[in-house]
């Protein structure tokens, strides 16, 4: 980030992950750079600093979504994985908090660190606690290595978590079939022409379907690319302060799945859904 | 019933690690090369398993390709990485940092070939079933099965074999050695093909239950490491029954604490062997 701010000096900086956009965000804004994020889901990571915009929700809206879907799938006792960091750290207050008004409890829990690969053992655990389900938070590669080890050990409990798991490895696991996950709704069947365009351009030059995180981030360029014709058909430099105030001062724009809009903190709303794994595609279930 | 089904599953990786760690210590024992590489060698050889399946190759062919990777890669860096910088009589660090250097070269291209996603090869051999209160996967016996077989093919090898006896000769004296009329290069060259080929079996059993990523070098040559530092640097015995050890603790672990504590204990085990036991379990002690 020094590099990005210094050397570079750049105005406008995506980023991801929890853990490093905490630590990107105090050197950017000093230096008036807008961060903006399209993959940390971390609660904290909202109002990180007046020049740190997210285009994704965060962890608390799909918490705030999954906590009622397990409700009504009567599910009160619930095993809990989570990374021991910023993200996985907010990620298990929001749960916890949120799970009790419903009566529920997470009955076991346990932190592994990003480094991990065995988790064998708390297969043991789960399976000795007995829960009706367990929820899990890690990311990357991790997530299929969790699932796969505990669908393995004998633990056919439903498992849950959230958007990180939205990616190939994972969706395509064969043990990862009726695994459930919160996302943003999906973009692909909005019929504005932004969104149209997006996908049938991705298409053709992929041959896949756009991910979330391929929305987010295109987004980010976009809103960019809005902002900064809007600063310079006014005349007026575009940097981190004129950029946040534009920002603020139109809200809303059109971007991939509909128009962002955007509050005081610069975070977007966005509809959540709770999906399902299904033969390695993701099929909205709530 | 958790403490057995932990120490079912502490034995399975257990033996895993023991396999690996034995073939640190045989090229260890043999060539006093500190081949930190090994773990790059692991890794290897399970992403070679990987793509033999991928590209529906079988899995006789597959583990063939595994062992080509493996004793391919160990017989180049101790050709073409080690022996020079030996030549040059280059110190132990010189050869330590070579070898992490050729980690991370491993690493990269095994990221930039496989990418950075998880790989796993997916076998009903892995899915444990209810057997009395616990569950077992196939893969623990094939684990154990593996493990009584090599270790016994490779203690008789070590015993019997003139080719053996020559490499416990080497591992006592490399002078004696050359005044027997024996090629010392020929014998590392086999050290090292050996000790890679043992890489095989746990990178194999690795690939069909916990998967790999282009990182788990890393993590394999720790576990190596303290093994081979714990069972008393080049021991094989020591290697094999320490890196069961390190298994079994890691997994154990589990039962009083999270998750992220179990590679930490193996460390703690580590330590508490350079405190009280320094030679390790078979290691000999060393008079000042």
């Amino acid at each position: 980030m020094s590099k990005l701010v210094n050397v570079d000096h750049a105005i406008y900086v995506l980023v991801g992950f929890t853990g490093v956009s905490k630590a990107a965000a105090p050197i950017a804004a000093r230096a008036k750079v807008i961060l903006v994020n399209g993959g940390g889901v971390g609660p904290d990571l909202a109002g990180l600093s007046p020049y740190y915009w997210n285009v994704i929700p965060l962890a608390p809206d799909e918490i705030k979504t999954i906590v009622p879907y397990l409700a009504s799938r009567n599910i009160r006792r619930l095993a809990f994985i989570y990374v021991n960091d910023p993200f996985g750290n907010g990620v298990r207050q929001s749960l916890k908090a949120e799970f009790a008004k419903t009566g529920g409890a997470v009955v076991i829990e346990d932190a592994i660190t990003p480094n991990d690969h065995q988790f064998t053992a708390i297969a043991a655990r789960i399976r000795d606690a007995a829960p009706d389900g367990v929820y899990f938070a890690s990311y990357g590669a991790q997530q299929a290595e969790i699932i796969k080890q505990l669908r393995d050990s004998g633990i056919t409990l439903p498992l849950f978590t959230y958007s990180g798991a939205n990616i190939p490895s994972v969706e395509t696991l064969p043990e990862a079939e009726g695994l459930v996950l919160t996302t943003q709704a999906s973009a692909l069947s909005a019929d504005d022409p932004v969104t149209q365009r997006f996908v049938r351009d991705w298409r053709a030059k992929y041959g896949t379907d756009p991910s979330a995180y391929n929305q987010n981030y295109y987004n980010a360029v976009r809103l960019f690319a809005l902002l900064a014709a809007s600063l310079e058909a006014s005349g007026k430099p575009v940097d981190g302060d004129t950029l946040r105030a534009e920002l603020l001062a139109r809200r809303r724009f059109p971007l991939v799945g509909g128009e962002g809009v955007f509050d005081d903190l610069c975070d977007i709303s966005m509809k959540i859904v709770v999906n399902r794994v299904e033969k390695g595609k993701l099929i909205p279930i709530a | 019933m958790l403490l057995l089904q932990l120490v079912i599953n502490g034995l399975e990786s257990g033996l895993l690690y023991a396999l690996t760690a034995v073939g640190f210590a045989l090229i260890f024992g043999a060539t006093r090369i500190f081949h930190f590489a090994h773990g790059a060698t692991y890794a290897l050889a399970g992403y070679g398993f990987v793509l033999g399946e991928r590209l529906g190759l079988g899995p006789v062919i597959s583990v063939g390709l595994a062992f080509g990777a493996a004793v391919g890669f160990g017989l180049f860096i101790g050709e073409a990485v080690y022996r020079p910088i030996e030549r040059s009589r280059g110190a132990f660090f010189t050869l330590f940092v070579a070898a992490f250097g050729m980690v991370i070269v491993v690493q990269s291209l095994l990221e930039l070939t496989f990418g950075r996603a998880y790989v796993v090869v997916s076998s009903p051999l892995s899915r444990a079933e209810p057997w009395g209160g616990l569950y077992i996967a196939p893969l623990f016996w094939i684990s154990l099965a593996t493990a009584a077989l090599l270790f016994g093919g490779l203690a008789l090898f070590l015993k019997a074999s003139p080719y053996g006896v020559a490499l416990r000769a080497l591992a006592d004296s490399r002078f004696l050695v050359r005044v027997y009329g024996l090629s010392e290069l020929r014998l590392s060259r086999l050290a090292f093909a050996l000790g890679s080929a043992l890489t095989v079996p746990g990178a194999v059993l690795g690939a069909l239950s916990s998967g790999l990523t282009p990182s788990v070098g890393a993590h394999i040559m720790l576990v190596s490491l303290t093994a081979a530092v714990v069972g008393g640097i080049g021991s094989m015995p020591g290697a094999a029954l320490a890196g069961i050890l390190l298994g079994l603790v890691e997994s154990l672990v589990g039962a009083v604490l999270d998750t992220e504590w179990s590679e930490a204990s193996g460390f703690v085990l580590l330590f508490l062997f350079i405190l009280l036991r320094p030679q390790g379990l078979f290691g000999a002690e060393v008079k000042r």
